[in-house]
């Protein structure tokens, strides 16, 4: 500071002002002080401690955890660490630390359209040879397929998840179609809502829930998304083939239809429930979550017992009469990270928690569907879900969502060109899609 | 304009910006009180009176944590980044030294870059150091991000201060640091309550920096707690728990905000005091 | 503290010079402008800064306005201070995230009561560009106004009374009085408030990121990058996007602060 001419004389001045100023410094450094005094603050290792990364899900996975650990009779304690809610937030947090080649995180849940992208980047470790023979013993064929990457197996499959048709008996009785006699296609489905004015709900926000729905579309059609996927970014999409124009017809059909959702655009999966449940409900296309929320619901007393009696359901819709539908598959597989250094320890973990008594436990707690066979013959779970065999046979039978590196990109690029489902042209759309794949996997645009 | 005319029209006004701000305000906490299914009922209000959210809110101790967490970050921030901007406004304001609007030009650039690339960078730089997932991982950023709003209203005020004042404090014999404590920083009081408010609010706020510089309850903050509430299942939204833990957020920021809406305004030794 | 920022930032610099991705480290390769060049070709950034221009312009005009309105009641309001000034200050003090939520819950179809209480039927606000940018601006400026109002009220507050006794005693209306007296007084806060709102609103993210996920072409440019460095991971492409971003801001801050011709580092007051 340059001195100005001012005069500065008085040091008896001084100590009260240096009084003043002092106070104000101690603040500032004991503030400092609180700061550093947290940053330094260290926990001691626990060589039994097993960190494992969840999606939340109301405890569930920590009840599992607490099993898992009490029956290991003391040689591994698991410690449930929780990741965002939304599905990229949790993957932008385990990419950036694993990335990073955190060695504090032992197992994680993997989303399995992702686990491609970590596998290939290093950040998981393969079970080997004899532990994948073990751990995938008894487990539904698809989910099994969708944690395999480059000949080995990256994740356990925990629980697995797909879409089933769920109707209104009501409307279905007075459309005339008998869902129990066979399977309908979405035609039918569009006509009978418009007959009987009801709607049919699906998921058309621009997220990956469209991407779910387009997949089913395109595999139950006869095709795929990606023709090789394993290609990695040379891989050529199967978009723009008879296949991917039949799977946007039933798009267009069904979003110029009056059976839409006026939302359509911006429906999820709770959207189309809350319409399903509605005066204007007839079918809607969603996860099994929706019956024990509708159970739940009907507790509350927010919805009435007999719409909850209304409730039908039956195998996904087709698009050809003739082909199988293949429905939807979701879940979440249990990985090992690759810089973990109890690795042991975390296998045997694994092992544990995908036991048959782990996942009947985790199915009736948590209410959510598993990957293994067995778990549906439970007289408990037949009990709590009437529909358990029409699951089992739809996670067998599903059709994963395009396994690669890649995926991200893939689903960003062609989400956005169905998006808005009024704006899909079968003659057009697909086309577009797939050029803006294949200019994307060679990074030359944004997206 | 008579005077029951005046009267009238103020009130008129004050009732309608009042509902302006507060609506929305009103909308959060009906949300809050709403359970399960009810708030796909598309009313305003509840059907059903329930605190089960309020419950929920407080039992798990991802929330308390981190609303520790986030008022201790914050008031620490405030502290010292009004401490320095004072120091620095000061410095700009009176004193002639080159470079001056270079200092606030870099110091506003530097607020100006866009967090998301930051963030990528700025993690592997704390892991390196060992801030990671530390509350003076937080603060530093936020200061980054704060100093140059508060050092610009500062240097404002301490402008429009006539030099006049310390003029005759130096007459009088005080000295640079003694005229700084004595005489500036009262009479620049509504600038430092602002910048004070400011910078609180800007680190309450913040998202982005609690979400990807923290990892557990040591040093996550309330808006990226929220990012951590589940529904009851997958898909189901926690709107009205997440409704439920703004409301108890809110609370402080609002007697905060009473505690100081006087020292905003009061006023200079020259200027008219409305109070 | 500079440096703190200046570290990552000059990373970012470099890492946009490249071809990379987080996920496959190996396949890393210099490139050198070539980013740049993929992004200032796309139409997409190009509607994103169309869109996010958009936004600031509507954000920051009527949060002027209605920012002044707000700092005028605060200032002379002659009863029930307290409650005014409080209640005018939530707004800001809702956690963003959270009243981004609120406004979303509030506008669609399925849990809001906008359509009941405006008799709109079942329209989708936010399925249509222009609706949903309505909503997404008007949120923006519930919340920020309380912040403009705070700063010009700082600047309101040190306006000497004589000035406005001097021109009332002239005979000037109210009206006169503020717009000749009171604003051209108050010019530098205004000036700071223009500046620190409109580098704010250039940068909006929050509300596009909750309430649209930049569908409909309601997409900003904060949120193109964090598309393209988060979601993505692909690191080289999202520094460029976020390096022109920074770019665009200054421009937009340099612009702004000669078109006033406000000297901030100023002269010394009184001289």
């Amino acid at each position: 500071m340059r001195r100005t001419s001012t005069a500065s004389h008085g040091r008896r001045d001084e100590q009260a002002s240096g009084g003043l100023a002092a106070r104000w410094l101690v603040l500032v450094l004991l503030a400092a002080a609180a700061l550093l005094a947290s940053a330094c603050r260290g926990t001691p290792e626990d060589p039994t401690a097993l960190s494992w990364y969840v999606n939340p899900d109301n405890g569930g996975q920590a009840r599992l955890a607490e099993r898992c650990s009490a029956a290991s009779g003391g040689r591994y304690r698991i410690r449930v660490h929780e990741l965002p809610r939304d599905a990229t937030g949790q993957r932008e947090q385990l990419v950036r630390r694993l990335a990073a080649r955190d060695a504090s995180i032992d197992l994680v849940n993997v989303d399995p359209p992702f686990l491609p992208e970590l596998a290939a980047a290093g950040f998981l470790r393969p079970f080997s040879p004899r532990e994948a023979r073990e751990l995938a013993e008894g487990m539904l064929a698809a989910p099994l397929r969708s944690a395999t990457w480059a000949g080995s197996l990256f994740a356990v499959p925990l629980w697995a998840s797909t879409q089933l048709l769920w109707y209104r008996r009501s409307v279905a009785r007075r459309a005339g179609l008998d869902l129990e006699a066979g399977p309908v296609t979405w035609a039918q489905l569009v006509d009978a809502a418009e007959r009987t004015g009801t709607s049919v709900e699906v998921q058309g926000n621009r997220y990956e829930g469209y991407m779910v729905w387009i997949t089913a579309l395109v595999a139950s059609a006869g095709g795929e998304v990606l023709l090789d996927p394993a290609a990695g970014d040379e891989a050529r999409p199967g978009l723009d083939s008879p296949a991917g124009r039949a799977a946007a017809q039933v798009i267009r059909r069904l979003a110029g239809s009056p059976a839409a959702n006026p939302a359509l655009a911006t429906a999820d999966e709770e959207v189309a429930r809350a319409a399903f449940q509605g005066s204007r409900g007839g079918f809607m296309v969603n996860w099994p979550y929706v019956y024990g929320a509708e159970q739940e619901a009907v507790a509350a007393g927010a919805l009435p017992p007999a719409v909850l009696d209304d409730v039908g359901w039956a195998r996904y819709p087709r698009v050809r009469a003739e082909l199988p539908s293949r429905p939807p598959l979701g879940g979440i597989g249990l990985a090992v990270a690759a810089f973990s250094r109890r690795t042991a320890l975390a296998v045997e973990a694994a092992r544990c928690l995908s036991s048959g008594e782990s996942q009947t436990a985790y199915m009736l707690d948590a209410r959510i569907p598993v990957s293994r066979r067995a778990v549906y013959d439970d007289p408990r779970i037949r009990d709590r879900y009437p529909m358990a065999d029409l699951i089992r046979a739809s996670i067998d039978e599903a059709e994963p969502r395009p396994r690669t590196p890649y995926y991200v990109d893939v689903s960003a690029a062609t989400v956005r060109t169905f998006h808005p489902p009024a704006s899909v042209d079968p003659d057009r759309t697909p086309a577009d899609a797939a050029r803006l794949v294949v200019a994307v996997l060679h990074d030359r645009v944004l997206l | 304009m008579s005077r029951r005319g005046g009267r009238l029209a103020w009130t008129a006004g004050a009732l309608l910006v009042a509902a302006y701000a507060l609506l929305p305000v009103a909308w959060i906490v009906s949300l809050s009180l709403k359970g399960g299914d009810d708030v796909y009922a598309r009313r305003f209000l509840p059907a059903h009176w329930t605190l089960e959210n309020y419950r929920a809110v407080f039992r798990t101790p991802l929330f308390t944590a981190a609303l520790v967490n986030s008022v201790g970050i914050s008031l620490v921030s405030t502290t010292i980044s009004v401490a320095l901007a004072a120091l620095a406004a000061y410095a700009i304001a009176r004193l002639e030294f080159r470079g001056r609007s270079w200092v606030l030009g870099t110091a506003l650039a530097v607020a100006m870059f866009p967090v998301v690339s930051i963030v990528g960078p700025l993690f592997d730089l704390w892991r390196s150091v060992g801030l990671y997932d530390t509350w003076p991982g937080l603060v530093i950023p936020y200061l980054s991000f704060t100093l140059p709003l508060s050092i610009w209203v500062l240097t404002a005020h301490f402008r429009q201060l006539p030099w006049e004042l310390e003029e005759a404090a130096a007459m009088d014999g005080a000295t640079r640091w003694q005229s700084f404590f004595k005489v500036m920083v009262p009479l620049a009081a509504p600038g430092v309550a602002t910048a004070a408010i400011l910078t609180f609010l800007f680190a309450w706020n913040d998202f982005v920096f609690g979400i990807s510089l923290t990892s557990t309850d040591r040093a996550r903050n309330v808006p990226a707690a929220l990012a951590f509430f589940t529904g009851a299942s997958q898909f189901q939204h926690p709107a009205a728990p997440i409704a439920a833990a703004a409301v108890v957020v809110t609370v402080p920021v609002i007697a905060l905000v009473m505690l100081f809406q006087r020292r905003i305004v009061s006023g200079l030794t020259s200027g008219a005091v409305k109070e | 503290m500079l440096l703190v920022t200046a570290l990552p930032m000059l990373r970012a610099l470099w890492l946009s010079l490249f071809s990379y991705r987080l996920t496959l480290p190996a396949a890393r390769q210099f490139v050198g402008l070539r980013n740049y060049a993929v992004v200032l070709a796309d139409p997409l950034w190009w509607q994103d800064v169309r869109t996010t221009v958009l936004i600031t312009a509507v954000t920051v005009s009527v949060e002027l306005v209605a920012g002044m309105a707000l700092a005028l009641a605060m200032h002379w309001i002659p009863f029930a201070r307290r409650t005014v000034r409080t209640s005018i200050l939530v707004p800001y003090g809702i956690v963003s995230v959270v009243s981004a939520f609120a406004w979303r819950f509030a506008f669609s179809s399925e849990t809001g009561f906008v359509n009941g209480w405006l008799g709109l039927g079942d329209f989708a606000w936010f399925g249509h560009r222009w609706s949903a940018l309505a909503v997404l601006c008007a949120s923006e400026i519930w919340k920020t106004t309380p912040f403009v109002a705070l700063l010009l009220l700082a600047g309101l507050a040190q306006v000497p009374d004589e000035l406005g006794e001097a021109a009332r005693i002239d005979g000037a209306t109210a009206w006169q009085r503020l717009w000749r007296v009171t604003l051209p007084a108050m010019r530098p806060a205004i000036v700071v408030a223009v500046l620190f709102r409109t580098l704010d609103a250039y940068r909006v993210f929050d509300g596009v990121f909750v309430m649209t996920s930049g569908a409909q072409r309601t997409e900003s440019v904060s949120f193109l990058a964090y598309r393209q460095v988060i979601v993505r991971t692909a690191i080289g492409l999202g520094s460029a996007v976020s390096i022109l971003l920074f770019l665009s801001v200054l421009l937009v801050a340099a612009a702004i602060v000669k078109v006033s011709r406000v000297d901030l580092a100023g002269v010394r007051g009184g001289r």
